[in-house]
């Protein structure tokens, strides 16, 4: 009698315990203080942080102020991805480019790219069409093209990992080849590796 | 017997108090060059211990050759172990309405026992007349 009363309660009790201990999806605040940290890669809160410091610093620098047309026009170049892993480097650049969009301070030109390759291919034809109809040339030469670099640097001691993720800037001015604003935000995670497991 | 035990216990307890506490020292100019333009402030703690820990020194600002507002904020941990904090700023037009165009991230950071940190921030854009920044404990 006695056991049966306890396995009727183990019975009842147990759902209600795995079901407590089940990961229900939900929402958190994207780059917000739930969102998951890994050691070894960049996670989405590491690209905003980086955008937004780097941002910051180019506004404050009043780079973007010197030049004779104002807003600046920016062409996007290359951003090296020396890190352990396959990322979409527009992560970071498009971040830049919003806020600079927002700031009044900057244009991105999405008809010149790295390579003759447009990111707006329609676009680029038209301005073509355009300026060959009206026999002129009406595309703004850039004043200033961004590119950079990510790097990833490893450091393990027992089971402790570490990587730092370096986030490096430069605007140049075609004009002089000389980069006139330069950044770089450096992230730094640390983490243990499960002693058991791969 | 009983002290035999209980020594080498207040041994290890106080290295591993030690081994937390690390209070930081500093240097500066006396005379100073640089005129900070300091600002008042308006505070809401509702998390006392961390307000306890890290407290609010003072509050300047400054335009960028843009013509965007600058803040910077003094902390100090009051407390001889490193603290850890994340915080956000939040940007305001001069209608009050808050610019969310473009995300302000969550910083995770940390201050040093002693230590006293500024933490900075440039606007967004033009029309941001008002700021507010926000802590949480780690």
């Amino acid at each position: 009698m006695k056991k049966t009363l306890v396995l009727s309660l183990l019975a009842a009790v147990l759902p209600l315990v795995a079901g407590g201990c089940a990961t229900k999806a939900h929402y958190v605040q994207t780059g917000g203080r739930e969102s998951l940290v890994t050691v070894n890669s960049i996670n989405i809160q590491d690209y905003i942080q980086a955008a937004d410091k780097m941002t910051g610093e180019l506004l404050a620098s009043g780079a973007l102020d010197k030049v004779p047309n104002p807003p600046a026009v920016l062409a996007i170049s290359r951003i090296v991805n020396n890190t352990g892993q396959q990322i979409d480097t527009d992560l970071l650049t498009k971040k830049i480019r919003v806020a600079l969009l927002q700031s009044g301070k900057a244009l991105t030109t999405t008809t010149m790219g790295l390579g003759g390759t447009a990111e707006d291919p329609m676009a680029k034809g038209l301005q073509q069409e355009a300026e060959f109809k009206a026999d002129q040339q009406t595309t703004r030469t850039p004043d200033f093209t961004l590119s950079g670099k990510i790097i990833q640097t490893i450091a393990r001691d027992g089971n402790l990992s570490q990587s730092t993720f370096s986030f490096q800037l430069s605007l140049t001015s075609p004009k002089s080849g000389l980069a006139v604003w330069e950044g770089e935000k450096e992230i730094t995670k640390q983490g243990e590796k499960p002693s058991v497991g791969f | 017997m009983k002290t035999q035990i209980l020594l080498p216990l207040a041994g290890a307890a106080l290295l591993a108090v030690a081994g937390c506490r690390t209070s930081m020292n500093t240097v500066e100019n006396a005379q100073k060059e640089g005129q900070r333009q300091m600002i008042s402030d308006s505070r809401v703690i509702t998390d006392s211990s961390l307000a306890k820990k890290v407290s609010f020194v003072g509050l300047n600002q400054s335009m960028t050759p843009g013509g965007l507002l600058k803040v910077q904020l003094e902390l100090l941990n009051r407390k001889g172990s490193l603290q850890r904090f994340s915080y956000r700023f939040e940007w305001f037009d001069a209608n009050g309405m808050q610019i969310t165009e473009v995300a302000s991230p969550t910083v995770p950071d940390q201050i040093e026992g002693g230590e006293s940190k500024f933490i900075s921030a440039v606007a967004p854009n033009p029309a941001c007349k008002d700021f507010r920044v926000k802590f949480i404990e780690d």
